[in-house]
C-alpha cells in the first residue's frame, strides 16, 4: 500500500513537473512547435525529412495555417503555401519550425539559394530547450545536405 | 382588261414638257435671265432637284455617323465598360489565442472598419461588448486565400491577451477581420467605384431613382418628348433652368460617353446615341449602367462613382443594409453631389432627402407612415475622417513603387487588381499622430511663426521587414513628395553602427578596445583638411569603443573608421543593403552621405533581424478582380551578418539608451532593452532617430525642406516622435538572438577574472575570450598600455591613415 502511495505521488510530481505553466500556454511568442518523427516510416532519410507541412504540435493559430499551407501544397499551389508559412511566421516570428517549412516549400520550387538563407534563421531560433530539438535540427541538417548535394558541393 | 394609272410626279412632268414642246417656237431665242423668269417652274425644278441631291447626301452622313455612334456605343458599352483602380487593402487583424492586444486597439480597428457597437449582434459589421468578452460579427470578405463566410466570433481577454476564441461556439485557432480598404491606384481622372449587379439593388432605390429623374423610363425610347416640353414649359414658367427634360439614358449617355459641354450638337449627339442605347441594351442593362455610372461625390482627389462606393463612403454600409432615409439621401444627391453634400450642407441635404421621399410617397412607392418616419430621421454619416475615406498617401505611393517593377502602371490603375498590403492601421495611426503632434510642438518651442519643419517616418516589423507604417510629410494627407522615400539627407551619426560593426567585423576590436577622442586631422586629395568635433566641442580623451558609440563622439569614431578602413566601412554599408553609390570620402564615416529614410531603415533592419538582410516589403498579396492570386510574397533575405556579430553590435546600441544619447526612453519605458541611434547632420540641420525592440523598427527624420538649420539635434528632434510611436504601439522590450560571452575589463579594456579589479562588464564573441582573461595575478601586476598604443589591436595591421599621422 504504501509503495502504491509513494508511486502515485512521484508520478503526480512527475506530470505536474512536464505540463506548460499555464501564463505561458497562451503566449505565442512563448511557444515554438514541436516537431513529430514519422513512426510508420523506416526508412532513417525519411525519418529526417519532414513529409507534411502540418506534421507536429503547434500554435493553434499556426497550426490552422500549416493545415490550410499542406491544403494548398497537396493542390498543387506552392506559392499559396508560402504566403500561408508566411502568415504563421508573422504569428511566430521566431519559430525555427516556421522557417524550416518555409525552406522546404522553398526546396521543392527549386530556390536553393533561399533555402540557404531559410535554414540559417531556422538554426538561428532553434532552442536546445525546445522539445523537438534534436528532430528539427536534423531535419534542418538532412535538407542541408540535399541543398549542398544538388549545388554541387 | 388595263387599269389607268395615277401619273406619278415625274409622268406629270413630262406631260407639262410635252405640252410646252407644242407651243410654236419663236425666232429670236430668249435669254437665260429671261427664261428663267417666264419658266419660275424650271427654278422650282432645279430646287427640287438639289434638295432631294442634299437629303440624299445628308442621309448618307446621318446614316455614317449613326453606324459610327452605334459602333462607338456597342464597343464602349459592352465588356469592361470602367477603368477599375486597384484597390488596397491594410493586414487584416488576425485574432488568436495569446494575441497582446488591447481594448483600445480592437475597437478602434473595428471603428475604422466601419463596425458599429451595438447592444444585439444580429447582423454582419457589428459588434458588442460585455468587459473582457467580445462578440464581433465578422462580415463576408475575399481575402486573398480564399472566400470567407459572415461569422459570429466570441472572444475573452485575460491580462491583455486572448485568452479564448470560438466561432459558432467551437474553439477556433485563427479568426481575421477583414482588412481595411486605405486607398487605390487610380487613373488620371482619380474615378473609383465599386460595381454592383441590379439584383444586388434595394429595389425600392431603383423606385426612387425613377421616380425623381425619369419617370416615363420604361416608356420611352432613349429620349421623351414629353419630359423635354415638361421641362421647357417648367423654365419658362420660371424664367431660368429649374428642371431638366433628360432621360436616365441620355444623363448616362452624358457621363458615359460625352463630356459636359453645353452645346446644341452634343445634346444631338446624346439623344441619338440614347437611341442607339435603347436599341440594343435592355432597360435593366441601361439602368444598372446608370447605378454605377453616377457620380456621387468628392473625396479628396478620389472621385466617388455609383451608388455601391457612395453607400460605403456616405453610410459606411452596403447598398442593401441602407434605410430608407439612406436611399432618399443617395437618390436625392444625383441632382447635386457637392450642393446637397450631407457632410457639409446636412440642412440641403435633409431638405431633398425629404423631397425624394415626398416623391415616393406620391406614386405609393412608400406608404405615408414611411414617409413620416423616414423624413424623422436624421441625417446620419458615417464618419467623415474614419479609415474608409482617409488615405494614405506615402504608403500608397512606395506600393505603386514596388509593384510597378512587376506589372504596368495601366494594369494597376485600370483592371480592378486587389492588392493585400502590410499596413498596420494601429501603428499608421500612432504614427501619424505622433509626427503630426510633434512638430507642432517643435515649432513652438522654436518660436517658428509658420509651418517650418517636416518629418518623415517608417515602422516596420524587425522579424520579416513588413512595413508597418509610413508618413511621407507632415501633412499625412498630403499627395506630393513622399520624404520617407525621396528625401536624401545627410545621415549623421546614423552612420556610425556601420563603422562599428565594421571594426568588430575585424576581429580586432571589441566593445573593451581603448579608443582615442582626441583631434583628428585627414588631408584630402585637394588639399583641404577635413577636422571633424565633438557636437559638445570637447576631446574625451581614452574611452572605451562601446562609450563612443553610446555618447556618438566624432572624433572617436573618425578615427576609428580611418583605423579599419574607409573602403571596408563602405563595403559594411553594401552588405547592410544600401545599394547606391557610397563615395569612399573620410565624411561618409560620420554620416556625410545622404539617404532616404527608407534606406536607413533597411541598413538598421539587418541589426534588427539579427543580420538577415531584408528589403522592407509591403506587399503580402496581389489578386484580379476575381480573386485570382497573381503573386502572393514571403519573407526573403540573405544572412548579411553573423547574428553573434550583430547581437554584439546591438549591445552597443543598447548602450545608447542605458548611458547615451538615447538615455530618455529608458526612463519612459522603464527598461533599456532597446537598440537606438540618434543622428545629427551639420549644422543640426537633419535630426534623426533610429530604434528597435523586439517587433519593431522605427526610424524618424526631422528637418526643413530648404535644408536651412534647426535648434533640434536627434535627440530633441526626432527621439520624442518615436518614443510616442512606441509608447502607443507597445514597446516589447529586447531578447538576445544568440548568448555571447560576457566578462569583466579593467580600465585598458582587457578582460579580467571575476573580482580582480574589473570595471565593466562587457560582451565578447563566443570562445573569442579564451586565452585572453587576466588572472588576479597578472591584474595586479599590470601596469597598463603603454602611452602611444591608442587602439588596443589584438591583432597587427595598419591603414593608410597610420601613414598620414
Amino acid at each position: 500500500m504504501v509503495r502504491l502511495v509513494v508511486l502515485v505521488l512521484f508520478i503526480s510530481i512527475l506530470t505536474a513537473c512536464s505540463s506548460v505553466p499555464s501564463g505561458l500556454k497562451h503566449d505565442p511568442k512563448s511557444q515554438q512547435s514541436y516537431e513529430i518523427q514519422n513512426k510508420d516510416s523506416h526508412d532513417f532519410i525519411q525519418q529526417d525529412d519532414i513529409l507534411r507541412l502540418d506534421e507536429g504540435k503547434h500554435h493553434p493559430a499556426v497550426q490552422v495555417l500549416l493545415t490550410q499551407a499542406e491544403d494548398a501544397r497537396q493542390q498543387g499551389l506552392p506559392l499559396q503555401a508560402l504566403s500561408y508559412i508566411d502568415r504563421a511566421r508573422q504569428i511566430q516570428p521566431r519559430n525555427s519550425a516556421i522557417f524550416y517549412r518555409q525552406a522546404w516549400l522553398n526546396y521543392q520550387l527549386g530556390e536553393l539559394q533561399q533555402v540557404q538563407q531559410l535554414l540559417q534563421r531556422a538554426r538561428l531560433f532553434l532552442r536546445s530547450s525546445n522539445d523537438s530539438y534534436e528532430i528539427l535540427q536534423r531535419r534542418i541538417k538532412t535538407l542541408q545536405k540535399k541543398v549542398d548535394a544538388k549545388r554541387g558541393y | 382588261m388595263t387599269t389607268a394609272k395615277k401619273p406619278t410626279r415625274a409622268s406629270k412632268s413630262s406631260t407639262k414638257k410635252s405640252a410646252t414642246s407644242r407651243k410654236p417656237v419663236t425666232k429670236k431665242k430668249p435669254s437665260k435671265s429671261a427664261s428663267s423668269k417666264s419658266n419660275p417652274r424650271t427654278w422650282k425644278q432645279r430646287c427640287w432637284s438639289w434638295c432631294w441631291r442634299l437629303s440624299i447626301i445628308f442621309i448618307l452622313v446621318l446614316g455614317t455617323w449613326l453606324v459610327y455612334l452605334d459602333a462607338q456605343v456597342r464597343s464602349q458599352f459592352d465588356g469592361n465598360k470602367w477603368t477599375l483602380p486597384a484597390k488596397v487593402y491594410a493586414r487584416p487583424l488576425s485574432l488568436y489565442p495569446g494575441l497582446l492586444l488591447s481594448a483600445e486597439q480592437l475597437k478602434s480597428e473595428l471603428l475604422w472598419n466601419d463596425y458599429k457597437a451595438v447592444s444585439h449582434v444580429v447582423i454582419p459589421g457589428t459588434y458588442g461588448r460585455d468587459g473582457q468578452d467580445w462578440i464581433i460579427y465578422r462580415r463576408a470578405f475575399s481575402f486573398a486565400d480564399r472566400n470567407e463566410a459572415a461569422v459570429k466570433v466570441r472572444l475573452s481577454f485575460s491580462a491583455g491577451r486572448i485568452a479564448e476564441l470560438s466561432v459558432a461556439g467551437k474553439s477556433e485557432g485563427l479568426v481575421r477581420i477583414e482588412p481595411q480598404y486605405i486607398g487605390g491606384i487610380f487613373p488620371a481622372h482619380h474615378e473609383d467605384r465599386e460595381l454592383i449587379t441590379l439584383q444586388d439593388v434595394p429595389p425600392a432605390l431603383i423606385a426612387a431613382l425613377i421616380a425623381v429623374e425619369d419617370r416615363a423610363y420604361f416608356e420611352h425610347y432613349g429620349i421623351s418628348i414629353r419630359g423635354i416640353l415638361r421641362a421647357m414649359k417648367a423654365n419658362v414658367a420660371a424664367g431660368r433652368t429649374v428642371q431638366g427634360g433628360s432621360t436616365l439614358t441620355q444623363q448616362l449617355v452624358k457621363n458615359f460617353f460625352l463630356t459636359n459641354e453645353r452645346s446644341l450638337r452634343r445634346k444631338v449627339k446624346e439623344a441619338f446615341m440614347a437611341l442607339l442605347l435603347e436599341l440594343h441594351y435592355s432597360k435593366e442593362e441601361i439602368i444598372q449602367a446608370y447605378l454605377n455610372e453616377v457620380y456621387l461625390g468628392q473625396a479628396g482627389r478620389r472621385s466617388i462613382h455609383g451608388i455601391a462606393l457612395a453607400s460605403r463612403f456616405y453610410f459606411a454600409k452596403n447598398v442593401q443594409q441602407l434605410d430608407l432615409s439612406e436611399i432618399a439621401l443617395l437618390v436625392g444627391m444625383v441632382k447635386g453631389p457637392s450642393y446637397y453634400n450631407p457632410f457639409r450642407k446636412p440642412d440641403r441635404a435633409r431638405a431633398r432627402r425629404d423631397v425624394v421621399l415626398n416623391v415616393m410617397a406620391e406614386l405609393n412607392i412608400i406608404s405615408a407612415a414611411e414617409r413620416i418616419n423616414a423624413q424623422g430621421q436624421p441625417i446620419q454619416v458615417a464618419k467623415s475622417g474614419r479609415a474608409g475615406q482617409r488615405e494614405y498617401p506615402a504608403f500608397i505611393q512606395l506600393v505603386k513603387r514596388q509593384l510597378q517593377t512587376d506589372y504596368r502602371l495601366q494594369d494597376l490603375q485600370n483592371t480592378g487588381l486587389r492588392i493585400f498590403t502590410t499596413l498596420d492601421p494601429w501603428l499608421q495611426h500612432a504614427t501619424e499622430k505622433s509626427v503630426q503632434q510633434h512638430v507642432e510642438n517643435l515649432e513652438k518651442r522654436a518660436g517658428f511663426s509658420k509651418p517650418t519643419l517636416e518629418a518623415a517616418a517608417v515602422v516596420t516589423s524587425v522579424d520579416g521587414a513588413e512595413v508597418r507604417a509610413i508618413v511621407g510629410s507632415r501633412r499625412v494627407r498630403y499627395f506630393g513628395f513622399n520624404r520617407a522615400l525621396d528625401a536624401q539627407r545627410s545621415i549623421g551619426s546614423l552612420a556610425k553602427p556601420a563603422v562599428y560593426l565594421t571594426a568588430l567585423a575585424s576581429g580586432r576590436y571589441d566593445w573593451s578596445s581603448i579608443v582615442d577622442d582626441k583631434a583628428v586631422s585627414v588631408a584630402g586629395q585637394d588639399g583641404s583638411l577635413w577636422q571633424p568635433k565633438n557636437y559638445d566641442k570637447k576631446d574625451h580623451g581614452k574611452v572605451f569603443m562601446v562609450d563612443a558609440m553610446a555618447k556618438s563622439y566624432n572624433q572617436a569614431t573618425a578615427r576609428l573608421g580611418m583605423k579599419v578602413g574607409i573602403g571596408q566601412v563602405v563595403e559594411t554599408f553594401e552588405r547592410l543593403g544600401i545599394e547606391k553609390f557610397i563615395p569612399p570620402y573620410p565624411s561618409i564615416l560620420l554620416g556625410s552621405l545622404s539617404m532616404s529614410p527608407l534606406e536607413v531603415t533597411q541598413m538598421f533592419q539587418t541589426y534588427a533581424s539579427g543580420g538577415f538582410a531584408m528589403k522592407p516589403r509591403v506587399i503580402q498579396a496581389l489578386t484580379t478582380h476575381d480573386n485570382q492570386v497573381l503573386t502572393s510574397y514571403a519573407v526573403e533575405g540573405r544572412q548579411a551578418y553573423s547574428p553573434e556579430l550583430i547581437e554584439n553590435l546591438r549591445y552597443g546600441l543598447q548602450q545608447v539608451v542605458v548611458q547615451g544619447t538615447g538615455k530618455r526612453l529608458a526612463r519612459t519605458f522603464n527598461t533599456t532593452k532597446i537598440a537606438a541611434k540618434t543622428g545629427t547632420s551639420d549644422e543640426q540641420r537633419d535630426a534623426w532617430f533610429a530604434g528597435f525592440d523586439d517587433r519593431h523598427l522605427g526610424v524618424v527624420w526631422v528637418g526643413r525642406d530648404d535644408n536651412k538649420p534647426m535648434p533640434f539635434t536627434g535627440a530633441s528632434g526626432a527621439l520624442p516622435i518615436w518614443q510616442n510611436i512606441f509608447k502607443q504601439s507597445g514597446l516589447e522590450p529586447l531578447t538576445p538572438l544568440v548568448d555571447l560571452d560576457w566578462a569583466w575589463v579593467n580600465a585598458y579594456g582587457q578582460p579580467v577574472e571575476e573580482d580582480c579589479g574589473g570595471i565593466r562588464k562587457m560582451p565578447f564573441n563566443s570562445g573569442s575570450l579564451s586565452g585572453r582573461e587576466i588572472s588576479c595575478d597578472q591584474q595586479k601586476a599590470f601596469s597598463g598600455p603603454q602611452v602611444d598604443s591608442i587602439e588596443k589591436e589584438k591583432q597587427g595591421g595598419s591603414s593608410w591613415f597610420d601613414w598620414l599621422f
